[in-house]
């Protein structure tokens, strides 16, 4: 698994290593069952402290995306659908916001911009 | 959890009338990576030698994994259990490394062979030149390789990486995460490197002047630590013992508050505050604004009436 850190940025390096190995969950570089690599292996190939892996794989099962065995490692958990709910709401958000505010600046109401936004959901059919 | 690796109450030390070391409470526990930072002269140096008994306190007392290195039945012990990596290496000049390795293995109860060939050749150290006619960082690699093949519960490491290039400083970092971190053991190290402090540590404290300013797992900074930087004439520096760090540039006020910044925030915004940033603050943003002194908007650092903020749970 190909993951790198980047400890000046500001974000926790733990939620860093969380995100990046659920991108590469839902980007299908990590198959299900496949196992991520043990807590110190993992600290001594990034130089880190291995509460901190400790800590994103826990956070990593109790979002779902991980299971571990007793005794022995960690795996991708199965029968996950795609992205992760809040993972799917996080992309999203920026652009119901982009879209939010440039309705506000055109002056359309709150109705216009919905209905624009139904009609293009209608317009792809499908499925609800 | 069990009994502190390193527990200092009140420790001082004097040298005549300077006072390099001052009413130090420092409360390390087993398995926690110590990150020791403080400017040149702070006293970091001064308090790893009392704790391996090589400077006698003025004041308070030491233990370390519960022992006391001042009494020298018990230092022995302490010597046994932890292994020194000091900014200057002592060791036998004339010496090859695998001299010294034959030379140490016989105090160490604890010492490994295997320990010590392997981290001779991950570590590409040339075993059969003269100690002093190795380069800095060569020197440092020995130095850690006696430190870990004497199989110590808890290292003392004084500036590790001072004046190694990225690539030794990796391959060190390496080391200490694989053979001495991922078994639970314990570190207490200094380091002007706060990258790599940020990467391997879990605590920090910060030490200015021989007072600790600031003790803190590293987590609760990431978390909880927050810089506000606010705009206003007059603005009262608050109360709050949450208050790290308050500095002043012109109608600028910083401020580091250690929890609650929203709250924080509010009050000073009935004081007619302008909040113009409320943003997590990073180790070296955090170690300038306790450090600097000079642009202090009260009388010397708040900080260094608010630390300790830490909590052990």
């Amino acid at each position: 698994m190909l993951l790198h850190l980047n400890p000046s940025s500001g974000v926790p390096v733990y939620l860093q290593l969380e995100a990046q190995v659920k991108q590469a969950v839902a980007a299908g570089a990590l198959r299900t069952g496949e196992a991520l690599p043990s807590t110190r292996k993992l600290a001594a190939e990034l130089r880190i402290n291995p509460n901190t892996v400790a800590r994103a794989y826990q956070d990593l099962e109790r979002d779902g995306v991980t299971r571990s065995v007793p005794g022995g490692g960690t795996y991708v958990a199965d029968g996950l659908p795609g992205l992760l709910k809040s993972e799917k709401v996080k992309r999203l958000r920026p652009h119901a916001r982009q879209l939010a505010v440039e309705g506000r600046q055109l002056r359309m109401t709150r109705e216009e911009t919905l209905k624009l936004l139904e009609e293009e959901l209608d317009k792809l059919g499908g499925q609800a | 959890m069990s009994e502190a690796a390193i527990l200092t109450e009140g420790l001082g030390k004097s040298f005549g009338a300077l006072a390099a070391v001052s009413e130090l409470n420092l409360k390390i526990q087993p398995g926690a990576v110590y990150g020791f930072l403080g400017r040149n002269g702070a006293g970091k140096t001064t308090t790893m030698r009392m704790l391996l008994g090589l400077v006698r306190p003025t004041k308070g007392s030491a233990r370390v994994l519960g022992l006391d290195p001042t009494r020298e039945t018990e230092l022995i012990r302490i010597l046994e259990r932890v292994g020194f990596v000091p900014q200057r290496k002592q060791l036998y000049g004339w010496a090859t490394p695998a001299e010294l390795v034959r030379m140490n293995k016989a105090y160490f109860p604890r010492w490994s062979d295997d320990a010590a060939a392997r981290l001779a050749q991950r570590l590409e150290i040339p075993m059969n030149t003269a100690f002093k006619k190795l380069s800095i960082g060569n020197q440092s690699k020995v130095a850690l390789l006696l430190a870990l093949a004497q199989g110590a519960e808890v290292l003392i490491l004084d500036e590790p990486t001072a004046g190694l290039d990225p690539m030794m400083v990796d391959e060190i970092l390496r080391t200490l995460i694989e053979d001495h971190i991922s078994q639970g053991r314990t570190i207490f190290v200094s380091s002007h490197h706060l990258g790599e402090v940020e990467q391997i540590c879990d605590w920090v404290g910060i030490l200015e002047g021989g007072r600790l300013l600031l003790e803190s797992r590293l987590e609760e900074i990431r978390q909880e630590f927050r810089l506000v930087i606010a705009s206003g004439e007059g603005l009262p520096v608050s109360t709050s013992t949450d208050l790290v760090s308050a500095t002043t540039d012109g109608r600028f006020q910083r401020y580091v508050v250690a929890r609650e910044a929203e709250r924080f925030a509010a009050e000073l915004r009935t004081h007619g505050a302008t909040i113009l940033e409320i943003s997590p603050v990073g180790l070296r943003e955090l170690f300038l604004h306790l450090v600097r002194k000079e642009d202090a908007c009260t009388p010397g650092n708040v900080g260094a009436k608010a630390a300790p903020v830490s909590s052990f749970s």
